[in-house]
C-alpha cells in the first residue's frame, strides 16, 4: 500500500469580524484509505491576541494514512469559532481544503464561509448575535446539496502542510 | 584473523545491512535569530524537541538556553539571539516527526521570571534552507479571582511541562493570548529518505522514471 505522511499545522486564522477565535478541524477520507496513526480530528486552543491583526493556534499535526487507490484523496475541513469574555460561542466559519497531491511543505490559505439565513435572522443576528449553524455537517466538504445554501464570506484559515509520500512510483503514480 | 568469515558473520552483516536499510537520518542545523516582543523587555529563551517513539537523537543537544537580551535601539525594536541549533536524528518512520518547542522568559520589575510565550514548529520536511516565524503566546487565567492574583502578585499562569505545546490533544481547554514572534531559520539534510520510498520532494513528472513492473497485468512477465 502505499503511505501518506501528513506533517505541518494549522497555523491561525485572519480576517474575522472579531478575534478571539478557536477551531474544530476533521479529516475525511474515502473508502480506500486508513488511518495508521495520529488523529484525526480534534479542537484548537482559543487565541485572544494582543494585535488584533490575526489568531494563532499552533496546532500540530501528525498523520500516518495508507491507501490501496486514489479516490477520497484526504480533504481537511474546520469550523472557526468566535468565544466571547462570557465564553460564549458563536459559528464564524465553515471552510475545507484538499491535502495537497504533491510532496513537500505547502503554505495553504483556506477561505471560508457561513450559512447567511433569511433576512430576518439577519437582521436577528446583527443585533443578537447567533445565527443559523449547518445540521449536517458533511456539506462543508460535499458540493451535493450546496446550491440550497445562502452563505456570506468569512476570514481566511492558514494551514502549514508538509506531505510526505511513500511507494507512490512503485504503483506508477505521478504527484 | 581468519582469512574468510564465517556462515553466522555473514548473516550477522546481513542482518546489520537490513537493519540500516530502514533506517534514515534527519539533521537540522540552524539558529534561533530574533524575536518581537513589542511590550517587554530582557527576553531568554529556552528549547526543546520533542519526537516521537520511533525517533532517536544521534547527536546534538536535545535542550538549551540562550543568553539575555535587551531590545535593539533603533526602530526594529527587534531581541536577537543569533543562538545555534544543531541536531541529527534518526528514525525508521516520519510519524512523529521533530518539532522544536520554544518558550521565553522575561524579567519583570522585582526580578523575577515570567513567562512571555511559548510556540512550536516542526523541522521541516524538506531539505534546504527554511525560515520560520513562530507566534509566541501565553496562556491566560481561567477566572478572573484568578486573573486578580496573577496581576497582583506579578505571577502569571504557565504551563506545567511546555511540551504540551507540540501536542494536538487537550488544547480545546486553553485560552491563550499571542503576544510576538520567534524568527528560526533551519537547514535540513536528510540521508536515505528516497531509499526507503519517501518522497519529500515533487518527482520530475515529465521525465519520470517507470519502474519495469508498472502496467503490466497480472501475472505476466517480462519476455
Amino acid at each position: 500500500m502505499a503511505e501518506v505522511h501528513v506533517i505541518g499545522q494549522l497555523v491561525g486564522a485572519s480576517g474575522f469580524p472579531e478575534h478571539s477565535l478557536f477551531c474544530k478541524w476533521g479529516i475525511h477520507i474515502g473508502g480506500a484509505w486508513k488511518v495508521l496513526s495520529g488523529l484525526r480530528e480534534g479542537q484548537t486552543q482559543v487565541d485572544n491576541p494582543q494585535n488584533q491583526e490575526a489568531a494563532y493556534w499552533s496546532h500540530p499535526i501528525d498523520l500516518h494514512l495508507a491507501t490501496k487507490g486514489l479516490q477520497g484523496w484526504p480533504k481537511i475541513h474546520f469550523q472557526v469559532w468566535h468565544q466571547d469574555s462570557f465564553g460564549r460561542n458563536e459559528l464564524y466559519g465553515y471552510g475545507f481544503c484538499h491535502l495537497p497531491t504533491s510532496p513537500g511543505i505547502h503554505d495553504i490559505d483556506c477561505p471560508t464561509w457561513r450559512p447567511a439565513g433569511e433576512f430576518r435572522e439577519q437582521v436577528s443576528q446583527h443585533f443578537l448575535g447567533g445565527g443559523p449553524q449547518l445540521k449536517n455537517p458533511d456539506l462543508i466538504y460535499s458540493g451535493a446539496d450546496r446550491y440550497r445554501l445562502h452563505t456570506v464570506a468569512m476570514g481566511k484559515v492558514h494551514l502549514q502542510l508538509g506531505v510526505v509520500l511513500r511507494n507512490f512510483d512503485r504503483y506508477g503514480i505521478e504527484c | 584473523m581468519l582469512p574468510y568469515i564465517t556462515e553466522h558473520q555473514v548473516a550477522h552483516q546481513v542482518k546489520i545491512t537490513k537493519m540500516a536499510q530502514t533506517v534514515f537520518l534527519l539533521m537540522a542545523g540552524g539558529q534561533i535569530e530574533s524575536a518581537e516582543f513589542p511590550e517587554f523587555d530582557d527576553i531568554y529563551c529556552k528549547y526543546c524537541f520533542t519526537y516521537g517513539s520511533d525517533w532517536l537523537i544521534t547527536s546534538g543537544l536535545e535542550e538549551g538556553i540562550t543568553q539575555i537580551t535587551k531590545k535593539s535601539k533603533d526602530d526594529r525594536q527587534e531581541f536577537v539571539w543569533n543562538f545555534p541549533l544543531d541536531i541529527t536524528f534518526k528514525s525508521t518512520n516520519p510519524h512523529g516527526w521533530p518539532q522544536l518547542v520554544i518558550h521565553c522568559y522575561g524579567i519583570d520589575v522585582f526580578g523575577q521570571d515570567v513567562v512571555r510565550g511559548y510556540g512550536m514548529c516542526h523541522v521541516p520536511i524538506t531539505p534546504g534552507r527554511h525560515k520560520r516565524k513562530v507566534p509566541m503566546f501565553v496562556p491566560e487565567s481561567a477566572s478572573a479571582l484568578q486573573k486578580f492574583t496573577a496581576w497582583f502578585l506579578g505571577r502569571r499562569p504557565e504551563f506545567v511541562d511546555p511540551k504540551v505545546v507540540a501536542q494536538g490533544e487537550g488544547r480545546e481547554v486553553t485560552r491563550v493570548r499571542s503576544q510576538g514572534f520567534v524568527t528560526v531559520s533551519f537547514n535540513v539534510v536528510s540521508k536515505d529518505m528516497k531509499k526507503l520510498g519517501y518522497d519529500v520532494i515533487p518527482s520530475e513528472v515529465s521525465t519520470t522514471v517507470v519502474p519495469d513492473n508498472v502496467g503490466m497485468a497480472k501475472g505476466q512477465t517480462e519476455a
